[in-house]
């Protein structure tokens, strides 16, 4: 059987395997393979994912040096490159020169490229050539720090199911026309947009996931939509612009997503939805909905304690529930505790609501009365946890006392105290 | 499916299925296990077959008994479905830490089962063995044989300062000359070892600095697979170049010295280098699959693509060629011949330079 070992083993093995070993190594190990033998010359010029990132880094200390030779790596690796190319991700903080990065995306965008994926620099941003909007096969489009000026005949990207935009500079109407032209889009991540007005038409969309200053958001066509993260920063005019704004803005945002799925709402968000917001007006209910999750709940607000009640009530079928108390505290003495009983039948019940996470108590009269209210009409709750926050520590075993002696509708319900550690 | 033909009922009641591998061994396994592998499920499902002995489900030839345990084994492990991920995982890592010849078979037999998770785990454990590696290592591990030249290693680097238009040149070059030499061959029916080392030798030396491995790895093919059926055909089929052919015969070391010699002070290699490394590549690539794999039959598409070769490359030459005139015809008398490869790809001057100017 000596023959048998001596058999080379690795080379007759079919090129989809080859393929599928060469792609999980770093793309500098799979070049080297080139060198080992006559048959593996050229076997890594046929892989279809090339990801260039920080291990094809020369090592020295001149930046320019290092930066020259990334390039040179990359411009003859897509020259020694036969076949097709399915995925390129290039993800350094080294910036390459603007005609080297425009003449890799226009190579790429004759080889069939279905994922491009560019987060290069620190400090500049690039902008996209026009070949990048003439990929017909692009399915996944990950952008960070660029310019985009989609050109007048650009007609879509009619396979493309996720867009990633991060810091990207595009004019706002191209951003709607962008999204509304791409009909499978499946996900879509906005990440630090200023300032925007954004109106959503995906017919097809399942997660988006939102994050920067955000003037107005709109869910126009979304009916599909399972998934949402938003993060709104505020700032002084934005938030001015807020109070002047007309129109429901939950309904504008939730009135479209019946399918929904996950809520997760960031600082800011539950701000956001207050504005407009009618008192005891639910038209859509959320059958689908089974995990919320909110940050920075001013519970001082009632417009935003009302919004947040509108969602559970909403959801029949809410199983686990987040929410974590805003830090910012008035000294207002007024509390209308009387709001408990009086807008809140006694009836409503959240029949699949298990877990509860309350983080960043601080205690407050509407808190406790939320946990209360929740502990009441809960008849299937296993878990509520309570996470005091750290600003607080001298009333915390008195909380501790009064939550434990609220009645629980759920003979199965523990309540935890939970003291984040300093 | 189950009932009637069913050879045994085991007492739980579940149907087991027969599958035979390509070495004629017959072994029966838990239906619901057997049912993970894509392959075998269509068979069972489409094909009807496996339910006995006599027609059990015959495995793809790289199947084997030894590495169809471990497919089963991972089969029966996952197909439970209460397990957690983390079990799963866990169970996973354990089960690839296999040595690599395994690993080989077992790969390659899951890719064709089709059994696309048991790919990606050894895919994954290859590459954890092939990563951080030096060659050397690699070579050992996996008996790669070390079949490259010194002078093929240091390729990549030689890359940079050459000029690519020379080296697709005597590339070319090289092939005619081994085409014209099979033809002598074939005529000289005991050809001897001799002449062909001195020949080898030669090409090795302008392998060395052209670069163009083709070159040798060509004439060694030759020797190793002794086929004379093609060679008349394509050799007859080269009626065109036969010129320059001839003109190879004479001129080789010549020519190539004096071409070569005009390297350092090209005019504009460096912009069109990049431009040029691509179709040099790509004929390398193309030689490779020739020379490889299916020889016999590449015959007429051997012709054509030859055929093609020689245009493409005189197209691009045609950009900086009255340049190369001159300074060729400084150095020669021979240079009037190759004036006729020149004069076919005229019409596509203009895109060669609009592909030039992009850069």
């Amino acid at each position: 059987m000596d023959t048998d070992l001596d058999r080379d083993l690795l080379s007759d093995l079919p090129q989809s395997i080859i393929e599928s070993i060469l792609v999980k190594v770093p793309l500098v190990d799979a070049v080297r393979t080139s060198i080992l033998s006559r048959k593996w010359r050229y076997k890594w010029a046929a892989i279809t994912e090339l990801v260039f990132n920080d291990t094809c880094l020369t090592s020295g200390h001149d930046k320019s040096i290092i930066s020259c030779n990334l390039v040179n790596f990359i411009t003859r690796c897509l020259f020694l490159h036969d076949g097709p190319i399915h995925k390129f991700e290039l993800n350094t903080s080294y910036s390459p020169a603007s005609p080297d990065l425009d003449q890799w995306l226009l190579f790429l965008s004759r080889k069939d490229i279905k994922e491009l994926i560019i987060d290069i620099g620190e400090d500049d941003w690039f902008r996209a050539p026009s070949c990048v909007f003439f990929c017909p096969k692009l399915t996944h489009l990950v952008l960070v720090r660029c310019e985009l000026n989609p050109p007048p005949n650009f007609k879509g990207f009619l396979c493309l199911k996720h867009l990633s935009l991060q810091q990207v500079i595009i004019p706002p109407h191209d951003i709607e026309v962008l999204i509304s032209s791409c009909p499978l889009l499946e996900s879509l991540t906005l990440s630090y947009f200023d300032s925007l007005e954004l109106t959503i038409r995906a017919p097809n969309l399942k997660y988006l996931n939102l994050e920067g200053e955000f003037k107005d958001i709109r869910l126009e066509n979304t009916p599909h939509l399972i998934g949402i993260s938003v993060a709104m920063y505020m700032t002084d005019d934005i938030a001015e612009h807020f109070e002047q704004c007309s129109g429901c803005n939950f309904d504008k945002f939730l009135g479209g997503v019946p399918c929904l799925e996950r809520l997760i709402g960031h600082i800011y968000f539950t701000k956001y939805l207050s504005i407009g917001n009618e008192q005891g007006n639910f038209p859509v209910t959320y059958q689908n909905l089974k995990f919320i999750e909110l940050y920075q709940v001013s519970f001082e607000d009632m417009k935003e304690l009302l919004v947040v009640l509108r969602l559970i009530v909403s959801s029949p079928n809410l199983e686990e529930l987040q929410i974590s108390s805003s830090s910012i505290t008035t000294t207002t003495d007024i509390y209308d505790l009387e709001f408990w009983e009086r807008d809140w039948p006694a009836d409503c019940t959240f029949g699949k609501l298990k877990i509860v996470h309350m983080t960043d108590f601080s205690g407050l009269p509407h808190e406790i009365a939320f946990i209360k209210f929740l502990l009441g009409h809960s008849p299937v709750l296993e878990q509520m946890i309570v996470a005091p926050t750290i600003y607080v520590t001298d009333k915390v075993v008195k909380m501790l006392i009064d939550l434990l002696t609220f009645r629980r509708a759920s003979p199965q319900a523990t309540v935890k105290f939970i003291q984040e550690p300093l | 499916m189950s009932g009637g033909p069913m050879a045994i009922v085991k007492p739980e009641m579940k149907s087991y299925i027969w599958l035979e591998t390509a070495d004629g061994s017959i072994q029966e396994v838990e239906e619901e296990v057997a049912m993970f592998c894509p392959v075998i499920c269509r068979e069972l499902l489409q094909n009807g077959k496996g339910s006995s002995k006599n027609c059990a489900i015959s495995l793809p030839e790289r199947v084997n008994p030894a590495n169809l345990e471990l497919i089963l084994e991972f089969c029966r492990f996952h197909q439970v479905p209460g397990r957690s991920n983390k079990e799963r995982k866990k169970h996973d890592e354990k089960f690839v830490r296999l040595d690599t010849k395994t690993l080989c078979d077992l790969a390659s037999a899951a890719d064709s089962l089709q059994l696309r998770p048991v790919v990606d785990l050894t895919s994954r454990a290859l590459a954890r063995v092939i990563e951080g590696k030096t060659p050397e290592e690699i070579r050992e591990t996996f008996h790669l044989p070390d079949d490259l030249t010194e002078e093929e290693k240091l390729e990549p680097l030689r890359n940079m300062t050459d000029d690519p238009r020379i080296r697709l040149l005597n590339r070319l070059y090289a092939r005619k000359r081994k085409e014209l030499y099979d033809r002598k061959k074939l005529k000289n029916v005991d050809a001897e070892e001799e002449p062909r080392v001195d020949e080898r030798s030669v090409d090795d030396l302008l392998s060395f600095i052209n670069s163009g491995d083709q070159d040798s790895k060509g004439v060694r093919v030759t020797k190793n697979k002794k086929k004379s059926r093609g060679r008349k055909e394509q050799a007859r089929n080269l009626s065109s170049n036969n010129e320059a052919g001839n003109y190879n015969k004479e001129s080789n070391c010549h020519t190539s010295g004096c071409l070569n010699g005009d390297t350092n002070d090209g005019s504009s290699p460096s912009r069109n280098s990049k431009l040029q490394n691509s179709p040099s590549a790509m004929f390398s690539s193309k030689l490779d699959l020739d020379d490889f794999d299916i020889d016999d039959e590449l015959d007429p598409a051997r012709k054509e693509e030859i055929d093609r070769e020689v245009e493409d490359f005189a197209r691009r030459l045609d950009s900086v060629w009255p340049e190369r005139i001159q300074q060729i015809l400084s150095l020669g008398q021979e240079t009037r011949r190759l004036r006729p490869i020149s004069m076919n790809g005229n019409g596509s001057m203009k895109r060669c330079t609009a592909g030039v100017d992009l850069g």
